[in-house]
């Protein structure tokens, strides 16, 4: 056992010394600690995404529930960039873009294979990450949003422009998933059950990446890498005085967050099978980060709840008609008002979990300090040797 | 004896403003060594220097035979991109990798990580020595459950050698002031450094809590670290520092053991300043 840790720390000149004694295990059951309870809580969101076809396969429910999921992935992205690291992202959807292009590209101009595209766009999207994280992220908070603001910007209005993305049109015929003579669009039978709506495919395909991508962004938040995010996003110079380099845990936070964009990016293309520049507005990255803010940023659960708010909101508010964006934008003033650090924060402890401060032992004449003592550091009594006597 | 940080001369100036001028000093291995000076003599602007955080405009810092202030070729000036390239972080040496060299420091006013535990703010400071790649983290691996559980083991027996005996999963905030600066040393000591730098550690602290930060001290020190220490209390320097560096005006005006610092004439003159009348006569 010691020979294990001394392997996974490296070799270093100074080792604390062995704590005092061993703390006991802490409770893993499901009402015992959070961490079962929320574990609990992820199996039955699992098992919910994965029966909800098999309750209601129409092809309404299943395209609102896919581009919910889609936007479950957008927002656990941008939650690393925001929530983790504490970097204000206003052009968080161009990395959507990309995702979404370079899918769409590979697989329709170049008539790459869907897998093939998948690898093509992971790559765009680190690329993209460094392109504009590198030179940007010298800076700091509002600068940083300003700059993204507009790299957002620049994205959509050069697919806007070129020729390659089909101009204001978009990209249409964007293929389905195959593999080899078997593809997405010939249907296929689930336990007895028939589903010969592509869009069920699709539906399962992101409902996989989405629980790959929220359950890898959150381990990666508590692992040592998502330690420097959040030690960055509470105090730079501290967290750099602390031997993590900032420079490179904001990078790979924004390559992070821009892998997760252009996975999602590339979801929307193939369930979508057309994509064009107005799907890609101003309006959306502040959607993204809406959500993020709404269900409490650094927040797994908070961020899930604020993304499914956010997409099936204004879904379930259709029958107010013209009514539904004002109806959306006082319940999210509403919803602010109440809970400003967000629906579900980060720092949220299950009420029956909840700990108080143990008491500090109280005042005793064994405690006290003889006040000759007061005096002895520097021959003029402390005010402390004072203090009793006012009360 | 070799000496384990070597200030050479050290200048730093903003527009017309010498904040220090001319400073040498050397800490030698695992001694105690006090900083100390009237308000705004550059102890803290010297301190920032060292560890990386202000670029100096003049002189050199080697920390255990390594050089902490580079040296920017002249052609770069000419051509006023020094400050362009030291913010790409080249020809310089940030404050990251000289921690990583084994300087650590803690701050004037406490600059815990708020939102963390006190377990995770413990745990987030030994980023650089330990071993945890991105795949293990992503799956999971016994390799990164192995170092989850060395991180966690070796951070409590910082806790517990800084004599933190609260509850380790309460926010820092939730912490008395006394007690945030018992973490915020345990943090810098997961470093695992050889020099430990700390800015004014008995600021805001009652008695008590003075009379244990001088055992805390003298314990680090007995692990073989040496202490560098910025402090107003004289009390608390005259009886921990092995030896006193003086500032006044970002210049050194003496340098000793506490007995000989305390008759110099200059340290005197800068703390209780001339009697005018008596220069008069």
């Amino acid at each position: 056992m010691v020979r294990d840790l001394d392997h996974a720390l490296k070799h270093v000149s100074l080792r604390a010394p062995a704590p005092r004694f061993e703390r006991p295990r802490p409770p893993r059951g499901v009402f015992t600690s959070q961490q079962g309870f929320m574990r609990a809580l992820g199996v039955g969101a699992v098992l919910l995404v994965a029966v909800l076809p098999f309750m209601d396969a129409s092809r309404y429910t299943m395209s609102i529930a896919t581009s919910a999921l889609i936007y479950v992935m957008l927002c656990m992205g941008l939650n690393v960039v925001v929530g983790y690291a504490g970097l204000l992202d206003l052009g968080y959807i161009a990395f959507f873009a990309v995702g979404a292009y370079i899918s769409g590209i590979f697989t329709t101009v170049l008539g790459w294979p869907m897998w093939a595209a998948l690898i093509a766009t992971i790559v765009a999207c680190v690329t993209a990450g460094i392109i504009i994280g590198a030179p940007t992220l010298r800076l700091r908070s509002d600068y940083l949003a300003i700059v993204t603001l507009g790299f957002g910007e620049i994205i959509r209005i050069t697919a806007n422009n070129l020729k390659i993305t089909g101009g204001p049109s978009g990209i249409h015929g964007i293929p389905t998933w195959s593999f080899g003579p078997w593809s997405f669009d010939d249907g296929f039978n689930l336990f007895g059950i028939d589903f010969p709506e592509r869009v069920v495919f699709y539906y399962f395909v992101a409902a996989v990446v989405i629980v790959v991508g929220v359950i890898g962004a959150g381990r990666l938040a508590k692992g040592r890498l998502g330690r420097a995010w959040k030690a960055v996003r509470d105090d730079e110079d501290a967290a750099e005085a602390m031997g993590i380099n900032t420079y490179i845990a904001k990078i790979s936070a924004y390559i992070i967050g821009a892998v997760w964009a252009g996975m999602a990016g590339q979801l929307m293309a193939t369930h979508l099978s057309a994509i064009s520049p107005n799907s890609f507005q101003f309006l959306y990255s502040a959607l993204i980060l809406m959500a993020v803010v709404l269900g409490g940023m650094g927040s797994t659960p908070g961020v899930i709840i604020g993304a499914l708010f956010v997409s099936l909101a204004p879904e379930l508010l259709r029958d107010f008609a013209e009514w539904r964006y004002l109806i959306f934008g006082v319940l999210l003033v509403v919803v602010m008002l109440f809970r400003p650090s967000g629906l579900w924060p980060a720092t949220a402890v299950l009420p029956w979990l909840r700990r108080t401060r143990p008491t500090p032992p109280a005042f005793t004449e064994a405690t006290a300090v003889p006040a000759s003592v007061m005096e002895s550091v520097d021959g003029t009594p402390t005010t402390d040797a004072h203090e009793g006597d006012r009360a | 004896m070799s000496a384990l940080l070597e200030v050479r001369d050290l200048r730093l100036q903003f527009g017309g403003v010498t904040a220090v001028d001319g400073l040498s000093f050397e800490v030698r291995a695992g001694e105690i060594l006090a900083v100390i000076g009237p308000n705004g003599a550059g102890k803290t602007s010297a301190f920032n220097c060292i560890s990386g955080f202000y670029l100096p405009t003049a002189g050199s810092v080697v920390f255990d035979g390594k050089a902490i202030v580079r040296t920017v070729p002249r052609i770069w000036r000419r051509l006023g991109l020094v400050n362009l390239l030291q913010s790409f972080g080249l020809y310089r040496v940030i404050p990251s990798r000289v921690t990583k060299w084994g300087m650590a420091r803690t701050f004037q006013n406490l600059r815990l990580f708020r939102e963390l535990s006190v377990l995770e703010n413990v745990t987030t400071a030994m980023h650089a020595n330990l071993r945890e790649g991105f795949w293990a983290t992503l799956l999971h691996t016994p390799g990164y459950r192995r170092a989850e559980a060395a991180c966690v083991r070796e951070a409590r027996g910082w806790l517990d050698f800084v004599g933190f005996e609260d509850d380790e999963q309460l926010y820092v905030t939730q912490l008395p002031y006394g007690e945030q600066r018992r973490v915020e040393i345990a943090r810098a000591l997961a470093t695992s450094p050889k020099l430990l730098l700390l800015d004014e550690p008995a600021a805001g602290l009652n008695f008590n809590e003075k009379q244990a930060l001088m055992r805390l001290i003298r314990k680090i020190r007995g692990l073989g670290v040496a202490v560098v220490l910025i402090e107003h209390d004289m009390g608390l320097v005259m009886e921990l520092a092995e030896r006193i560096v003086v500032l006044n005006y970002g210049k050194e005006i003496a340098d000793g053991a506490p007995e000989d610092v305390k008759r110099d004439p200059a340290v005197i003159e800068a703390y209780l300043g001339v009697d005018e009348s008596e220069d008069a006569r």
